[in-house]
């Protein structure tokens, strides 16, 4: 689908599951994670196997970041709608948290629709765990849409922003 | 008490260590440094002109206490680097009972030290990267060693020092090498025996497990029984309709 962050992010969070399949001398882990309608990951991974990756349809709603906040992306070559997980501008999370869109109450937002970033920049903060992680911009660009709110829970691989 | 000399606690090996007089904060500074650092740093400054706590809540520092944040590159996801929040409070709770009864010593989730029930310290987690691994991590690390802060309003734990309660009188500097030293042993425990093991330990020190506390979201207040945390640090709370596994809040009790 030629979604390159969204693949990363499958990737990456592929890779932080073989690591616990690892660290935990587990032979095998399966997570199924439903983004939204008609959008779910669902990842098996096992040791001296392979990975084996594939996307489904699931029925249960997701329980998304916002009700405007869009489904999240698939792994394989499916949807091609105007779900914004499968725009080629969106940045997705790399972790479960909350999302801050200043560096503190009353501060001015890190991003705003129409404006331009450049590569590296801080767009927005995921917490866990009071680890206030940075999401860098990871090219420079236009903000084209915002698709998270201040304060508001955010999943592994939801889209946050579209940069263009 | 008894009052120590600087300098005669060991450093641990791997880890740089810079002393500034002043700085704005050390997590700024540590920020700044983030490119050029070739190995794990502790940066200490004896004041700090800028300090600041979670969500940029004020933090007050009088000179006597330490002010200190660690900077590195851990192989880490972002979610795995949130979980040093659990070593950096394993590390300060062990590092704070050579100097006071750890029967005085709690943790609350996932970072704070209590001590006699107030806040001695606060730690302070950032990191930056959107994966797989991130550029940097830096841990930043606030004690009351020798002086309550004044002016603390609105504090849900009440702010306490080390020798208010009794404690050992030690220097910012002395104290440092034992908390660099008590995380060094964290992340080598982190590697050779995995993250349920720092789970562990740290749930072995909690405040009130078993008990019924609220954990505050950005959105809403979630009350119930502290069951655990699990595998990815989450605080579990057991609540009317579930159990609820909670990645960022602010813990009441």
């Amino acid at each position: 689908m030629g979604n390159k962050t969204s693949h990363d992010s499958d990737v990456s969070f592929i890779a932080a599951l073989a690591e616990l399949l690892r660290d935990n001398d587990l032979t095998e882990l399966q997570v199924k994670r439903d983004y939204g309608e008609n959008d779910s990951l669902n990842v098996r991974v096992s040791r001296q196997t392979q990975t084996i990756v594939q996307a489904s349809a699931p029925a249960a709603a997701a329980p998304a970041a916002a009700p405007s906040a869009p489904a999240m992306p698939a792994a394989a070559p499916a949807s091609d709608t105007t779900d914004p997980a499968n725009h080629p501008g969106a940045v997705t999370s790399p972790m479960v948290g909350t999302v801050y869109m200043a560096a503190e109450p009353g501060a001015a937002p890190f991003a705003t629709v129409g404006a331009t970033v450049a590569e590296g920049d801080t767009i927005l903060i995921i917490e866990a765990m009071k680890t206030m992680n940075h999401i860098p911009a990871p090219r420079a660009g236009t903000i084209k849409r915002i698709l998270v709110e201040d304060g508001g829970p955010v999943e592994f691989g939801a889209p946050l922003v579209i940069i263009e | 008490m008894s009052t120590k000399q600087d300098d005669h606690s060991p450093w641990p090996e791997g880890y740089d260590r810079v002393v500034l007089d002043s700085v704005d904060s050390t997590m700024a500074e540590a920020m700044r440094r983030a490119p050029d650092i070739q190995r794990p740093t502790w940066i200490m400054a004896k004041t700090q002109t800028a300090a600041r706590g979670r969500r940029g809540r004020k933090w007050v520092v009088p000179e006597g206490n330490l002010n200190a944040t660690l900077i590195f590159r851990p192989e880490a996801t972002p979610a795995e680097a949130a979980k040093r929040s659990f070593l950096a409070a394993n590390a300060l709770y062990q590092a704070l009972a050579i100097y006071i009864s750890a029967d005085k010593l709690s943790l609350k989730w996932p970072n704070d030290v209590l001590l006699s029930g107030g806040k001695v310290a606060g730690i302070l987690l950032e990191s930056s990267g959107q994966g797989p691994f991130v550029d940097w991590l830096s841990i930043g690390i606030g004690v009351n060693l020798r002086h309550t802060p004044e002016g603390v309003e609105d504090a849900s734990f009440a702010p306490i020092s080390l020798a208010n309660a009794g404690g050992e009188d030690v220097s910012p500097k002395d104290f440092l090498s034992t908390v660099a030293d008590a995380y060094a042993t964290q992340e080598a425990k982190l590697l050779r025996l995995g993250f349920d093991r720092i789970r562990d330990d740290w749930m072995s020190n909690a405040a009130r497990l078993g008990e019924v506390i609220t954990a505050r979201t950005g959105r809403e207040d979630v009350t119930g029984i502290f069951d655990s945390i699990d595998r990815d640090g989450n605080l579990v709370l057991i609540t009317g309709t579930g159990p609820r596994a909670i990645p960022a809040a602010d813990v009441f009790f």
